[in-house]
């Protein structure tokens, strides 16, 4: 089963696969809610396997918004200028919250948070796969808060019409801050495209190293299996795979070449259909990048424990005995 | 560690695997609620997690309100809230509600989930002994309106905003700098749109 969520995609088998033993009372209670147009909130009877695909969903979109936060953060000293630095240094922090703010989703279907750090920084989880290149220079960091967060839009603005309750509210305030992410990137690369040759080469540069990534980053065509058939109809999986690569495309493909740059696939065109021809991305680097052995997996995960136990004896400091975890209500 | 980043070069190597964290190492849950504007109720924005009531607030503050505006902001435990059963179609909340007598007088903020998926928005107080009556006070004062979920927070365990902290969030509307509309990069590209095809 390959997932689409927030950021990117894995490659993770799902153990409850079956609704055969669901109460079929309650199931057909809980589908008819979806289809009125109803949202699911966490007190209500769900399917077990709804639960455990949105966990999983929802976690990894936390986990990619922190892991990458890194690529960015680690340009925040080095961004031109004083304004570029605050513009940065908010986004990143942007970026954190929304993790809070999909965690605390998260947590609401029944997994702590700390049972998701926990099996981050363990390498259970997967976070979108695109976060494991590296950012050279300054133009790779432009091309992530521009064409990442782009991409990362029309993944959310599609999921945040899903069914469940909690996890749709996060998503409209995450979609709303992104706004400044998307501005701010369109402005950086616009800098960088009117600038020197110089400039230009650097983004040109940036966008042949990040094309491959960007096409992998909305996940191989969807089986149509009776799963996803599923998964769509309780409004879990909102769009093929290959719906949201066309949406991005067409939204800024245009934009890209608006500003002379090149895109390194001599395939791309959009057809007659409106649907755009491209180039299959290579899939094997993808899952093998997924499952490890990108350029930047191990620093990733290597940070987010450092940072765990470097942190360990302020929340040690700072725990109190008559706080307890409990599960958040909404 | 080899990296791009001269930081992450400097920081220790890992040798041992991390461990896993301790049932402990959780801290406790806070639900928080803003008020967007002056005159505007109250609505519940999440939660966060936090060693107390005061760090609660400090944590809630830079989560919800770094970005957007607001004019006041209160947290509580997630423990002190209580909570109706959950209904839907044109099953009102109030309806699982008993009448029961008010056999105290502290004053409780009473929330409503008017839609599924929204927020949970303030309806106004009531006063009552225990939670189930303010409940069954609530149904008395504000029951004529078909709900899907009823909450109830007694005053005495809200952390709220002090007059003098108001000004938290007099600082906002300085910060352009986060503003998609101080990103204005439309001269700028018409002007280079206009160089390219003069050439």
């Amino acid at each position: 089963m390959i997932l689409m969520y927030g950021g990117g995609n894995t490659f993770e088998g799902i153990k409850t696969d079956s609704v055969a033993q669901e109460d079929p009372v309650l199931l057909a209670a809980f589908e008819a809610r979806i289809n009125r147009g109803e949202k699911i909130e966490p007190t209500d009877w769900m399917p077990g396997l709804y639960r455990k695909q949105l966990i999983r969903m929802i976690e990894q979109h936390a986990h990619s918004e922190i892991i990458g936060a890194l690529p960015e953060g680690t340009w925040i000293t080095r961004a031109p200028g004083f304004k570029r630095k605050m513009a940065l240094m908010a986004k990143v922090q942007d970026e954190v919250g929304h993790a809070q703010l999909l965690y605390s989703a998260a947590e609401t279907l029944g997994k702590s948070r700390e049972q998701m750090i926990d099996d981050l920084i363990n390498g259970k989880s997967k976070y979108s796969n695109i976060f494991n290149y590296p950012t050279f220079t300054w133009a790779d960091c432009c091309f992530i808060s521009w064409l990442v967060d782009a991409g990362a839009i029309v993944n959310q603005l599609s999921n945040a019409k899903g069914s469940y309750g909690p996890y749709c509210r996060a998503l409209d305030r995450i979609c709303a801050e992104e706004s400044f992410h998307l501005k701010y990137g369109h402005h950086c690369v616009i800098y960088l495209a009117s600038g020197t040759p110089v400039q230009r080469q650097m983004f040109q540069d940036a966008l042949n190293r990040w094309w491959a990534p960007m096409m992998h980053f909305f996940g191989p065509s969807d089986k149509i299996s009776v799963h996803t058939e599923v998964l769509m109809r309780w409004k879990v999986k909102m769009g093929s795979n290959d719906d949201m690569r066309n949406q991005f495309l067409d939204m800024y493909v245009p934009k890209i070449w608006e500003l002379g740059f090149t895109i390194p696939d001599p395939q791309l065109r959009k057809k007659e259909d409106g649907q755009w021809a491209y180039t299959e991305p290579d899939w094997e680097e993808f899952k093998r990048v997924i499952n490890g052995d990108g350029p930047c997996n191990k620093e990733r995960l290597a940070v987010r424990r450092i940072a765990e136990e470097r942190g360990k004896w302020v929340r040690d400091a700072l725990r109190k005995a008559q706080t307890t975890y409990v599960t958040p209500l909404a | 560690m080899k990296s791009l980043d001269p930081r992450i070069e400097r920081l220790p190597e890992l040798t041992v695997a991390p461990l896993p964290k301790a049932p402990l190492d959780q801290f406790g849950s806070y639900e928080v609620f803003v008020q967007p504007k002056e005159e505007k109720p109250f609505q519940h924005e999440g939660i966060v997690h936090a060693p107390d009531l005061e760090l609660a607030y400090v944590f809630a503050k830079e989560n919800f309100t770094r970005r957007f505006t607001c004019t006041s902001l209160y947290v509580v435990d997630t423990r002190k809230v209580f909570v109706s059963a959950t209904t839907d179609g044109n099953q009102n909340a109030y309806d699982t509600v008993a009448a029961e007598s008010v056999s105290g007088s502290d004053t409780f903020e009473i929330y409503h989930l008017l839609r599924r998926g929204k927020q949970h928005v303030a309806v106004g107080t009531v006063k009552a002994g225990s939670p189930s009556e303010a409940m069954a006070e609530a149904k008395k004062h504000f029951g004529d309106k078909l709900v899907f979920n009823i909450w109830a927070i007694r005053q005495a365990d809200i952390r709220y905003t002090t007059p003098e902290e108001r000004d938290l969030w007099n600082t906002l509307p300085e910060k352009r700098f986060r503003d998609a509309a101080d990103y204005k990069g439309g001269d700028k590209l018409n002007n280079f749109l206009a160089k390219q095809s003069a050439s």
